[in-house]
């Protein structure tokens, strides 16, 4: 008796004008975010090759290791950035690296080109959780009281037809209806990387796959809530209304609601008072600095190369306290801040997920790294690689960091020699570690199965209040 | 011996028996009243009444739309209430605006009801054009999409439904309201057809004039009662609009 409901459901969507139209609109947006995001995310790759061209050939022409300065390391990009943005357009993309300093990732998309920031990108992730869940609620707002009002539904039920068949048929017609024909534009676009020269590999391939499922059990989530409240409300125009309602708390109230009101209870201090403290607990170590140069009294060596020597290594000293002490507090205070920043996030996502479309967001964003722990990625990777950068530019330099004895000469040995310019391929090479695909799966999998559960509940509260619906 | 028997049975049990049927809604309203009534296979009978008699009420009880407060309305003898799906197999309904899929055609449509009605495989393209064609539909309308029709139309591919699922009673709630005269004399004849066939036929109707022409039994209702019931022979020579009239206005 299913199959015969969700047959009709079949024929009867797909042979609409309304399935036609939004069914074209669908396609052509699917294939848009697929063709936007290839040329994005080949851009991208452009950009980012010409960028670590740029940072050596800076190094170009440099007679000395202690010349170099501003050595800057990249996130490479990733085809799925392109395809589920995420924050991936708000996390800087470079970092500066030298020893001591404060890591800060900089250079994001949305920094470079604020105009992309005003509306941001069309991709899958828009798709999903603006387009289609705007289309379950087109297409299953009146899934009952729709057929009631048309009269459908009288006929229907003097046939010997259960109540539980007859809505299992609905949601499972409308619901297949919907998707399977969407699958067309979206096997069209998961062609397209390919055919456009970008390769994708068997992970990122995994992701995609479980992004465009997460968006399924969205569509789900929404179509099965579109047939509860068709089975709540008496009139099809008052389950538009009031799904259109449930939808923008969903998609814009509830997510932003959820942050506003975490930062509210976590309060976590800005970037600015942390900069302020810093800034001051920095100054006041200088000043105890400026006390111990002060006071600085070397051996009495009247050689001018062993005072210089003498004086580097003082210095050197000095710089390393410094440098472990500023080290630790910042470390400190950015800890402090991290772990409120934390308590906060996990606020803010934790009421968001009261939405489906916010619990879809987290789930796409883990699964196409796009999430915010892409950035606590970047700068950590980071931070590894500026130990490994200042451990080879002590080896090069002998200086440790910061102030540098500098003897100026002009360029050639004293011996008469032209001194060779250095090699930038000796420095160590910035492998950014990605998240494995099993972790970024496993990480999704909650958020998934939050959905699966919105799916479910839904269902269940059409189920069991339509047992008990008047079909009359 | 017990052929005949049973043969003897279907004849002499009604086919369609409301028996002390109540029905009050939550709000308190008496829709119906003690209603009992009976309808014979290969008989028609016609229930007369204003708007709230309780007409359609008795139609939704049999279909079990709504539960009896008391009382119990049968089909086959069995109570509508204590087996909803089983009774649904045996009757058909054609309401007053016969409303169906109007993205698909006649065909469709009366495949998809087949098919709800427990023929596993639907109706077969022939069968379905062969019982469109005996409801008066046209064959080059067979393929038409719904929303094309004219409510005439309609009701013709309702009452082609009704044929379809074969079932041995068919409730009609005023299913000539709004048809054209001609539409109307159409579907007259073809449910004199299906009475001839056997099958037992409740009908609702504001129309005494169809009711008179077609049915063997007739009954008036008002504000929930029965409140005459006589057969065809019992009619003969008399003026069923006085009957009725009177019977409105409070004089009988």
């Amino acid at each position: 008796m299913i199959g015969i409901i969700v047959k009709k459901e079949l024929y009867e969507t797909l042979g609409s004008k309304k399935f036609h139209i939004s069914f074209a609109v669908c396609s052509v947006l699917i294939l848009l975010a697929f063709y936007a995001g290839i040329r994005n995310h080949q851009s991208n790759v452009e950009r980012y090759e010409a960028a670590k061209a740029d940072n050596l050939r800076k190094l170009e022409g440099l007679k000395e290791w202690h010349e170099v300065e501003n050595y800057r390391i990249f996130l490479p990009p990733r085809p799925l950035e392109s395809l589920v943005g995420g924050v991936s357009n708000d996390i800087g993309r470079t970092i500066v690296i030298q020893r001591g300093n404060e890591l800060e990732a900089e250079g994001s998309r949305f920094g470079d080109d604020p105009v992309f920031a005003v509306f941001g990108f069309l991709d899958l992730e828009f798709i999903f959780q603006i387009v289609l869940t705007l289309f379950a609620i087109l297409f299953a707002y009146d899934s009952v009281n729709g057929e009631k009002e048309r009269g459908t539904l009288r006929l229907t039920f003097s046939n010997p037809i259960p109540k539980s068949s007859y809505i299992l048929g609905k949601w499972t017609g409308s619901f297949v209806a919907v998707c399977l024909p969407l699958m067309i534009p979206l096997l069209i676009g998961c062609l397209m990387p390919p055919v456009l020269g970008v390769v994708l590999s068997g992970g990122e391939w995994l992701r995609l796959g479980f992004v465009i499922l997460s968006g399924l059990l969205l569509f789900g989530a929404f179509l099965a809530m579109s047939i509860t409240v068709s089975v709540f409300t008496k009139r099809s125009s008052s389950s538009f209304l009031v799904l259109l309602v449930i939808w923008i708390f969903a998609i814009l109230i509830i997510p932003r609601t959820a942050v506003v009101l975490a930062a509210r209870a976590v309060e976590t201090p800005s970037v600015d008072e942390l900069a302020a403290k810093k800034s001051s607990f920095a100054r006041q170590l200088i000043m105890e600095d400026r006390e111990k140069v002060d006071g600085y009294r070397g051996s009495g060596n009247r050689d001018m190369e062993v005072m210089m020597q003498e004086f580097q290594e003082f210095m050197n000293g000095i710089q390393e306290e410094r440098r472990k002490k500023t080290d630790e507090y910042n470390a400190r205070l950015n800890e402090e801040r991290r772990n409120r920043q934390i308590v906060q996030e996990k606020t803010a996502f934790g009421l968001a997920r009261i939405s489906p479309s916010a619990t879809f967001a987290l789930a796409a964003a883990s699964l196409a790294r796009t999430s915010l722990d892409q950035k606590e990625r970047f700068l950590g990777e980071a931070g590894r690689y500026q130990e490994a950068y200042g451990r080879f530019m002590l080896d090069k330099t002998g200086i440790a960091s910061g102030l540098r004895v500098i003897r100026i000469s002009d360029g050639d040995r004293e011996d008469g020699e032209v001194k060779a310019s250095i090699d930038p391929g000796e420095i160590p090479v910035f492998d950014f570690h990605e998240v494995s695909t099993a972790e970024c799966v496993k990480g999704s999998i909650p958020d998934m199965g939050l959905l699966l559960v919105f799916n479910l509940a839904f269902f269940a509260l059409a189920y069991f209040r339509f047992l008990r619906y008047d079909v009359r | 011996m017990e052929s005949e028997n049973n043969n003897e049975m279907s004849r002499t049990a009604p086919m369609l028996e409301a028996v002390n049927l109540t029905k009050r809604y939550d709000d308190g309203v008496l829709a119906l009243d003690n209603l009992n009534l009976r309808v014979f296979q290969g008989r028609t009978y016609a229930m007369l009444g204003a708007n709230g008699a309780g007409k359609t009420t008795t139609i939704n009880l049999f279909l079990n739309f709504i539960d009896p407060t008391e009382g119990e309305a049968r089909v086959a003898g069995i109570a509508s209430h204590r087996d909803p799906l089983l009774i649904r197999e045996k009757v058909s309904y054609v309401s007053e605006n016969v409303m169906l899929y109007m993205n698909f055609s006649a065909v469709q449509n009366l495949d998809f009801f087949a098919r709800l009605a427990g023929k596993s495989k639907g109706c077969g393209r022939d069968e379905c054009r062969e019982v469109l064609r005996r409801v008066g539909l046209e064959d080059d309308c067979h393929d038409r999409k719904l929303r094309t029709f004219s409510k005439g139309m309609r009701q013709k591919c309702g009452i082609a439904i009704a044929v379809i699922k074969g079932a041995p009673a068919i409730l009609l709630d005023e299913p000539t309201s709004g048809l054209d005269p001609k539409a109307a004399f159409e579907f007259m004849n073809l449910l004199d057809s299906l009475r001839a066939e056997g099958r037992a036929i409740l009908m609702s109707t504001h129309d005494i004039f169809r009711a008179r022409e077609i049915a063997d039994d007739i009954g008036i209702m008002k504000e929930g009662r029965l409140v005459m019931q006589r057969s065809r022979e019992e009619l003969e020579g008399e003026n069923l609009e006085k009957i009725y009239l009177d019977y409105m206005s409070g004089l009988s």
